[in-house]
């Protein structure tokens, strides 16, 4: 089966399909959430082999938003490319649904974060690479939302705002690897390498469960604020005033 | 209840169900002003739908 992928860059296209989707995603989002904090509390051992207690079980929230902040990111960048170089107004819309759902994930990330932090460091805030970084993260994501919503005209806002986003991009990459370097005297960081490959399997069960949910959750937010971005910008022409909901 | 969660969380309990009381606080807000959002947008397509048919009329 072929699929004319271009026929849903359409947003009176999109404007269906997504309805369509969203239900779904939100089934999904809440299934796997469900599961994840399951098998999370009820399934894993009190603590882990490096001395870690009760406290680990905040990665099953504080992994998937951390994820998601950083992934949100890249997505939103993606939209914003497309936007640039096709000069299609759904990319726009969606790279600016997206921005949103991501600093929400990242606020998320940060306060679950220094929950972690003060349990495990003892303390809720550190100027520790990861977590600056990651402050920096936020900044920018508000600064694209700040941006948009400064500038009235919408297709100059969505270049601008495109454009921010893609020099922000360089940021990610910087917060994926600001762990602790070889030699701690030459860069300190409370943050250590990734030991995923090291976790227990029916951890790493619980963080990919969360995860999913994470990831079906963002979509299911994120196709409703393209649902409103689409009303708001499409509202004079025909379409959108013989939809179901505008003549009830 | 109390024990249940001390055998799961021990003497972490209040943080864990911190960070998890404000994910998910976060997490129900956004689709709540989403939909308080829509509902505003559709009144407004509609008052713009029954202003322009005023003028044409």
């Amino acid at each position: 089966m072929k699929i004319n992928w271009f026929k849903y860059a359409v947003p009176m296209n999109f404007y269906s399909l997504s309805g369509k989707m969203i239900p779904l995603f939100w089934i999904l989002a809440v299934i796997f959430l469900i599961a994840g904090f399951y098998w999370g509390f009820f399934k894993t051992p009190n603590s882990l082999n490096n001395g870690m207690k009760e406290y680990y079980r905040i990665i099953f929230v504080h992994l998937g938003s951390v994820w998601m902040a950083m992934w949100l990111y890249i997505m939103m960048v993606f939209w914003a490319l497309l936007g640039l170089v096709f000069n299609t107004r759904l990319s726009y819309m969606m790279a600016s649904a997206t921005s949103i759902t991501g600093t929400f994930m990242t606020v998320i990330a940060l306060i679950s974060g220094a929950v972690w932090g003060k349990t495990s460091w003892g303390t809720w805030w550190d100027w520790d690479p990861k977590l600056t970084t990651f402050l920096i993260l936020l900044f920018i994501y508000i600064g694209y939302i700040a941006l948009q919503s400064a500038i009235e005209d919408t297709r100059r806002s969505d270049k601008a705002s495109a454009l921010l986003a893609l020099v922000g991009l360089a940021l990610v990459p910087v917060i994926y690897s600001a762990v602790n370097c070889p030699d701690p005297t030459q860069c300190a960081s409370l943050h250590q390498e990734s030991s995923m490959k090291n976790i227990e399997s029916n951890i790493l069960i619980g963080i990919a469960l969360t995860t999913f949910g994470f990831w079906m959750y963002s979509f299911a937010v994120i196709f409703m604020r393209a649902r409103n971005i689409i009303l708001e910008r499409e509202r004079k022409t025909s379409w959108v005033s013989k939809l179901k909901e505008m003549n009830e | 209840m109390t024990v249940l969660l001390g055998s799961i969380m021990g003497k972490y309990a209040i943080f864990i169900l911190g960070a998890m009381g404000a994910a998910l606080f976060f997490m129900l807000l956004e689709p709540i002003l989403l939909i308080m959002k829509r509902r505003s947008v559709i009144q407004e397509v509609r008052r713009f739908k029954r202003l322009e048919e005023r003028q044409r009329r």
